[in-house]
């Protein structure tokens, strides 16, 4: 309960900065994406069906808060929590450095969803051709944030919830 | 079953996956769609995100302020510098200009003269109390010799008594042991100028039954044979009897200002005296 308020809280905040203050740092529209690293630190530590709930969670609240189509952005952190869960199995994820390459791929990943949903379901006339240098710099500029993040929720002292290989 | 407890994350995230695509395609499809968790968030977000922009934008007031002031100093500092240079320029520039002015008023004054004329520069001043003399960068290899006149825009400066191979001493006008021959421009009576140290300097020997006044110019005699006809002394400031009375002596305001100056003419007489018999 204590970790879910606390991711809860780090996301409402995140949230907060995204749509806000970080929009005045002078990189346009291109925004660091914090609920993006709290999906990816709870495929890499709260493997539970709550970790993969808060994942959706995390992904419908942005949903709500940008104006995007219900359910596009939850798909993207649902496919990162699912994919990081599914590499930490196998990988050792433990310092800064393997962290932050994590964050920077969980970026292109779900960019990658949102951008493939978006041209199935949503007509879109060009445009395109700025999307993989933008999602690039989103995915550089999340990767920047993520170690604060990660040591904010480390600092908040939430337990790691693994299952047992 | 033991499959789906076994892979209850996955599975759990699969199902959530479904739901929401179905929410997307939902929302996609059924326009104009409004998600009632949407207009929750907004009504909540929204204040929190007015405090944040505010906060955000003062923050970033401060630091713009900030970096603002932080380039105020290094520009203030730039432009110390740059005005401490442009003093420098400014201070050389007018050394040029005066030094210019004064050339150009020595050349005025040189054309007017008979004679060789020399230009100097000078470069010491006696460091004793006792005698009034300076010391000009031109000697004996110059062609300076021993009692040439030394003169300045303004009028006479005084004679060469010295002379070095490189520079010479004048004795100036003031010194006690000058005399130049000299007469009163206005009434033309004759006399002698001779130093008075502080006091300026003295014509002596005028008679009393001559006009003499205060304020009256006086010139040089051309006498002597050292100083060229005609140029200016100085003028009397004041006048007093002597020799019981049977001459008069006058006070003089040379016309050059001594402790100022720093270049001068000396003049070589077109007629050398020196060489007439008595």
């Amino acid at each position: 309960m204590r970790s879910a308020v606390i991711v809860g809280l780090v996301a409402c905040i995140g949230l907060l900065l995204q749509s806000t203050v970080f929009h005045g740092l002078g990189l346009g529209w291109i925004v660091p994406d914090v609920l993006l690293v709290l999906s990816v630190y709870l495929g890499l530590n709260q493997h539970s069906v709550a970790g993969s709930a808060g994942a959706f969670g995390l992904g419908y609240l942005q949903d709500a808060a940008s104006g995007s189509p219900s359910g596009l952005n939850a798909c993207g952190m649902l496919v990162v929590f699912v994919l990081v869960y599914l590499t930490c199995r196998r990988l050792w994820v433990d310092n800064v450095v393997s962290k932050v390459v994590l964050v920077f791929l969980a970026s292109l990943i779900k960019a990658t969803v949102v951008v493939l949903l978006l041209a199935a379901l949503v007509p879109m006339r060009g445009g395109w051709s700025s999307v993989p240098g933008n999602l690039l710099t989103q995915a550089v500029f999340t990767a920047a944030v993520a170690p604060a993040v990660f040591w904010l929720l480390a600092i908040s002292g939430i337990q790691a919830h693994r299952e047992r290989d | 079953m033991d499959f789906l407890r076994r892979n209850r994350v996955l599975a759990s995230a699969l199902s959530l996956l479904l739901l929401s695509l179905l929410l997307l395609s939902i929302s996609v499809r059924a326009k104009p769609y409004r998600d009632p968790l949407a207009e929750i968030v907004m009504l909540v977000f929204s204040p929190l995100q007015g405090a944040a922009q505010w906060v955000g934008r003062g923050v970033a007031g401060a630091w713009s302020g900030y970096v603002y002031l932080v380039g105020a100093r290094v520009e203030n500092e730039h432009l110390k510098r740059r005005v401490a240079e442009l003093e420098a320029d400014v201070i050389r520039l007018g050394e040029l200009e005066r030094g210019n002015a004064r050339m150009a008023e020595l050349l005025r004054f040189r054309s007017g003269l008979e004679g060789t004329v020399r230009g100097a520069r000078v470069v010491g001043r006696d460091p004793q109390h006792w005698f009034r003399t300076l010391i000009i960068d031109i000697g004996r290899a110059d062609g300076v010799r021993p009692g040439l006149a030394v003169l300045a825009p303004g009028g006479v400066v005084g004679r060469i008594t010295e002379v070095g191979r490189s520079a010479s001493r004048v004795l100036l006008l003031t010194d006690n042991d000058s005399g130049i021959a000299a007469i009163v421009q206005r009434s033309r009576a004759g006399g002698i100028v001779q130093g008075a140290r502080d006091r300026g300097c003295r014509m002596n020997y005028l008679r009393r039954d001559i006009d003499v006044a205060v304020g009256d110019r006086v010139v040089t005699s051309g006498l002597d044979g050292i100083f060229p006809k005609g140029i200016l002394i100085g003028e009397i400031t004041e006048i007093s009897l002597e020799h019981r009375d049977l001459l008069r002596s006058a006070s003089l305001e040379p016309s050059v200002r001594l402790a100022d100056l720093e270049e001068v003419l000396v003049v070589e007489p077109a007629i050398d005296l020196e060489g007439v018999e008595d």
